[in-house]
């Protein structure tokens, strides 16, 4: 038996590599994904353990509270310093200073500030402690009052703002410090800690900078030889008062490593985890379409075996080693190329770090491997049974392959599931507490219930399609759209695979545009003012609040309010508010007041959103225990509650109160009205002067805005349409794949039309429509299903958050009918060819 | 053929351990098979008793339609009745499990068929042992080797069937028929594809496979000729079996076809 699977596997070779490229494919994504996220997480593991590797003990605040995008944490007391380096096995101890600082470049730009933080701190002079070493020039020293401080920059900065060493330039804290570059330094040889930005000042000038007079951001110790850190940890912990904690080297790269991977990392590999996945599906449709087509051209194979005996088993299991073989070498060929895949992914990304080592762990090898081989045996194991189900008799008659019937129990549970997951997307924003989930829930429901029902549907649908092509190409047309019907299952299967893809491209094209929209009604509806500076970048500098005050004055702005974001509790709960000044603000911005009056809240005042209210049970007049970073805490009247979530959150303080407490605040956006009388031009250009004085972004109209938002959007619809694009073209494949097996089923077939007269150019003609009809059919399923699901999930997204607008873009959805229609003539292209040289003699004559 | 292998059990009538074999390798019983439902029905065996001798060649004939090839299909295990039974050597065929009739085809029948005999990615040596390798038995090398011999098949053994003629792709079936030993074998038409001269040859191998041997072998054909090789040739017509003929030669089967349609 055995040799009778492995002659017959090699007898089909080339057509098994179609099929398992699928697989390769697929597992090639999900190798790569899981390569690039072990392999950066090596590199950042390496960075952070370098950069603390001279740090026995390190002495902080215990408390820190997520503002944004990051965690800021309190101070504590520099004269900490005089008690702890006096104990035993304490070599040294370095203050550290740090905080926000992003360096402005020759060309006064600020260079980074896309994700890795921007920083401003001290260069420490003890050699052991201090992680840098200086590659040109020299270390910063103190100067007089008024100079410019001296700093040491990482190299990384130094090249991209094209700075050297001898250079003016300006540090945003978000205040602009000036300051000279005295030195270069590198970090373990490269040239930035992990692509992060940094700018060393003197202690002095760290603390003028970015600190507290008498306060550091934390004590560096390093320890005598042969002392171990944590018993080092532990003395040191002794001396410490409450609300100080001591962390050992170890735990600060273990803890900083956590953040990149709760920030980046984490979030990078689920997105990539998804499109794999998507991937995979798809190869497993493929996978399926091509068993079962082959399962059905050797049906007669499979009747002679029978009929001498074969048991239904041994021919069941023939079938799945084939598939298992396939499944094994696919996913073996599919870690090759994974791990190509990563090493180009991991130049994409181009973060630095100390390792670019790829690391492939026996883990992701596992995991690909057995992913690949459970794909490929899964999809095959309904055309594996059926070929076991053939009966003998079927190797004396000629017996004709029928699988046109698709059976009533499949049109039931087709129409059941999707009708259940229709009815969940629409009722999931019933309730605002977990509609997304829901909707999430019923859109699954609803895509697998669509493929389900595939082949119930698709005799009507292709026959609508195909009624279009019959007119519109004559006998050849009607023969086309003949063929696409004729077997509505194995129609439906090659075009499940293009549904699936398509339904994803399209949800986020209409996601795209979808979030597009609602910014433009949320600016259009709430904006009162005329031009916007928001800082764009994720962990650049925020805006100084003297820029504020400096546009203020300018003649043609009547009003300036400025956002920022604080960091608080609020009864003990770690909450994100934003802080303001509210009467400039209300005068900007429409909130939605519900309840008191915004536009006159004092210091001591905060105003919360409805929900907000809703959900802590809360009024106008309501007394709340408001606690900041440096310790503080004061008691709060609520003055206001609002609708409008969108900009502001759900908490909102005055400036004052966060100023009083924050010496580096600084705002993420300044919303500016002008004047009557001014020109938007005008106005422009003269905050236009003020922002460049500040190395602050350039002021946007409201369209500009809009414009340079929706362009993020677009960018990162590029990317995703990337990865997306991967699983169209499996989907493709598979269609072409489908394509040339049934010709070659239909050989008999396409003898007879050419002896009986049909033109080489006709069976081409014939072919290429029948392919175009199948991948409409999918495509035009995808979208309208993508569409659908997109709806639903706004919707879902409006009831949880308050906000979201649908909108379908209907030019970017008939692009993509037009491609698929294009995709479908280029899959046919070969098979269309082939059919044509069908000899008609060999066709006609032979079995 | 080489009488110095000796086959399991001397057959010869006038050996001195000949044993006389059962009266008949398989009987039909009453047999009738329907095809279809309602106004799409179809009688193709109708209430149908006969028995199959052993040891000799028995020939069906009938024109189209007359249930020929349905009574050798439920006969040999590959179709089921709609009434009545079958029995290969006492064993009813209706009341063995799909797993079982599998068993039987393997183990006791050899199949010969028209055309698509062969596996095609097994060269005929493989081919030849195919029902062994599925039993994962191990084929009596000797026997195989004399069946090879017979039909003529010793440097065509590493040969694919797209490399062999007609004729020599039914000696490999006829091989493989045979090689396993089987109780009985059937043969649906072997000889429509081919030649009068590789039809021949054909037909001379499972002559000499019954006569030497003791090979109980059934054959359905329409052609008169490949029907006068055999022991006694049964008529098929309508669904019955309408005569029964000793002895045939080709013009006295020919005249009794043409009688069938009257």
């Amino acid at each position: 038996m055995w040799r009778t699977i492995w002659k017959s596997l090699m007898s089909r070779k080339r057509r098994l590599v179609g099929t398992s490229l699928a697989v390769v494919l697929g597992v090639a994504f999900l190798a790569a994904t899981l390569t690039l996220g072990d392999t950066l997480r090596a590199g950042f593991d390496d960075s952070f353990a370098l950069n603390n590797a001279g740090t026995a003990v390190a002495v902080r605040n215990s408390s820190e509270l997520t503002i944004g995008d990051g965690t800021q944490r309190g101070d504590i007391d520099a004269s900490l310093a005089e008690r702890i380096a006096g104990l035993d096995g304490v070599r040294a101890v370095a203050p550290e200073i740090t905080g926000t600082g992003q360096i402005v470049g020759s060309d006064g730009d600020p260079i980074g500030g896309e994700g890795p933080p921007t920083s401003a701190t001290n260069w420490i002079t003890d050699a052991a402690l201090n992680p840098w070493e200086l590659a040109e020039g020299r270390a910063p020293r103190d100067v007089a009052d008024g100079a410019p401080y001296e700093v040491v920059i990482d190299r990384g900065s130094a090249d991209t703002g094209e700075l050297a060493v001898g250079d003016n330039t300006v540090v945003l804290t978000p205040q602009p410090v000036d300051v000279v570059v005295t030195g270069i330094a590198t970090i373990g040889g490269n040239d930035s800690l992990a692509g992060t930005n940094m700018a060393a000042f003197t202690e002095r000038g760290a603390r003028d900078a970015v600190g507290t007079e008498g306060r550091i951001s934390s004590l560096l110790v390093a320890s005598s030889d042969g002392i171990d850190d944590d018993a080092l940890r532990h003395a040191v912990a002794q001396q410490l008062p409450t609300g100080i904690e001591a962390v050992t080297g170890e735990q600060l790269t273990a803890e900083t490593l956590d953040a990149v991977g709760d920030d980046f990392l984490d979030m990078f590999e689920v997105i990539l985890l998804s499109f794999a996945g998507v991937a995979l599906v798809v190869s497993a449709f493929s996978i399926h379409n091509t068993f079962s087509i082959q399962v059905a051209q050797r049906s007669r194979e499979s009747a002679l075996l029978r009929a001498l005996g074969a048991s239904r088993r041994q021919v069941l299991v023939s079938v799945s080693i084939e598939a298992l073989l396939v499944g094994v070498v696919a996913s073996v060929v599919g870690l090759a190329g994974g791990y190509g895949l990563a090493i180009g992914l991991r130049k994409v990304i181009g973060i630095e770090l100390t390792s670019s080592a790829i690391v492939m762990t026996s883990g992701t090898i596992v995991v690909s491997m057995l992913v690949g081989v459970l794909t490929a045996m899964l999809a095959s194991i309904v055309p594996a049974i059926k070929a076991s189900r053939v009966a003998p008799l079927a190797a004396l008659r000629d017996v004709a392959v029928d699988d046109s019937g698709s059976s009533r129990i499949r049109a039931v549970i087709g129409a059941l599931l999707t009708a259940a997951g229709i009815v969940t997307v629409v009722t999931a924003s019933s309730s605002s507490d977990g509609a997304l989930g829901r909707a999430g829930l019923g859109s699954l429901a609803t895509l697998v219930g669509a493929v389900v029902l595939g082949p119930v549907v698709a005799r009507p649908v292709a026959g609508l399609i195909g009624g279009a092509v019959a007119v519109a190409r004559g006998h050849s047309g009607r023969l086309a759209r003949r063929n696409a019907v004729r077997n509505p299952r194995r129609t439906a299967g090659t075009a499940s695979a293009l549904m699936v893809g398509a339904a994803v491209v399209t949800l986020f094209t209409t996601f795209g545009a979808s979030i597009k929209a609602t910014l433009s009604d949320t600016v259009n509806e709430q904006f009162g003012g005329d031009l916007v500076i928001s800082s764009t970048a994720f962990s650049g500098s925020p805006t100084s609040p003297e820029l504020r005050s400096a546009i203020a004055e300018l003649d043609e702005v009547d009003t300036v309010a400025g956002i920022g974001l604080a960091g608080i509790t609020i009864d003990g709960r770690a909450t994100e508010a934003t802080y303001t000044d509210p009467a400039a603000f209300d005068d900007v911005m429409d909130l939605g007041v519900v309840d008191g009056s915004f536009a006159a809240m004092t210091p001591g005042q905060v105003a919360v959103s409805t929900q907000y209210a809703e959900d802590h049970r809360l009024g106008v007049g309501d007394t709340l225990d408001v606690g900041y970073l440096d310790g503080a805490s004061d008691e709060a009247v609520v003055a206001a509650t609002y609708d409008v979530r969108t900009n502001v959150g759900d908490v909102v303080i005055t400036d004052d109160d966060w100023t009083a407490h924050d010496d580096q605040a600084g705002d993420v956006a300044v919303l500016i009205d002008l004047a009557p009388g001014v020109s938007e031009t005008a106005g422009q250009a003269a905050v236009e002067r003020v922002s460049d004085r500040f190395s602050a972004p350039e002021p946007e109209t409201r369209d500009e805005y809009l414009d340079s938002v929706g362009g993020q959007v677009d960018q990162m619809l590029s990317f995703v349409y990337g990865l997306l694009g991967i699983a169209v073209l499996i989907a493709l494949m598979g269609i072409a794949n489908t394509l040339s097996l049934s010709i070659h089923e239909r050989t008999r077939e396409l003898g007879l039309l050419r002896a009986v007269g049909q033109t080489r150019r006709q069976v081409r003609t014939t072919v290429r429509w029948e392919s175009v009809i199948v991948a409409l059919f999918g495509t035009i399923g995808g979208v309208a299903l993508g569409t659908f699901l997109g709806w639903g999930v706004m919707r879902a997204i409006a009831a949880e958050e308050g906000f979201g607008v649908f909108d379908a873009p209907i030019t970017q959805l008939a692009v993509i009918l037009v491609v698929a229609a294009g995709a479908g003539v280029v899959a046919a292209i070969r098979p269309a060819r082939r059919a044509a040289r069908t000899n008609i003699l060999a066709a006609t004559a032979g079995e | 053929m080489d009488t110095t292998t000796a086959p399991r059990t001397p057959q010869r009538a006038d050996s001195p351990t000949w044993v006389e074999p059962a009266p008949f390798a398989a009987t039909a019983e009453h047999a009738t098979k329907i095809y279809g439902r309602g106004s799409t029905e179809v009688l193709a065996l109708d209430d149908v008793s006969v028995g199959i001798p052993s040891g000799r060649f028995t020939a069906v004939m009938g024109p189209s339609g007359s249930g020929k090839s349905t009574l050798m299909h439920c006969l040999a295990g590959l179709d089921t009745l709609s009434g009545g039974r079958v029995l290969l050597d006492d064993v009813d065929l209706g009341t063995l499990s799909d797993a079982e009739l599998t068993k039987v085809r393997r183990d006791r029948i050899g199949f010969v068929f028209q055309a698509y005999n062969l596996l095609p990615m097994l060269d005929a040596a493989e081919n030849i042992t195919l029902p062994m390798d599925l039993a994962g038995a191990k084929p009596d090398r000797e026997w195989v080797d004399s069946v090879v011999r017979t039909v003529g098949l010793e440097q065509r053994l590493t040969h694919r069937p797209s490399e062999l003629s007609g004729g020599q792709q039914q000696r490999v079936a006829v091989a493989r028929a045979l090689a396993s030993h089987p109780e009985l074998v059937f043969a649906d038409e072997p000889t429509g594809n081919l030649d009068s001269r590789s039809g021949g040859e054909i037909l001379e191998f499972m002559r000499d496979a019954v006569d030497r041997l003791g090979q109980t072998i059934v054959m359905v054909t329409h052609d008169p000729v490949a029907a006068s090789f055999a022991d006694t040739v049964l008529f098929l017509g309508d669904g019955r079996i309408v005569d029964a003929m000793a002895s045939p030669t080709a013009t006295r089967v020919l005249d009794r076809m043409k009688a069938i349609g009257d």
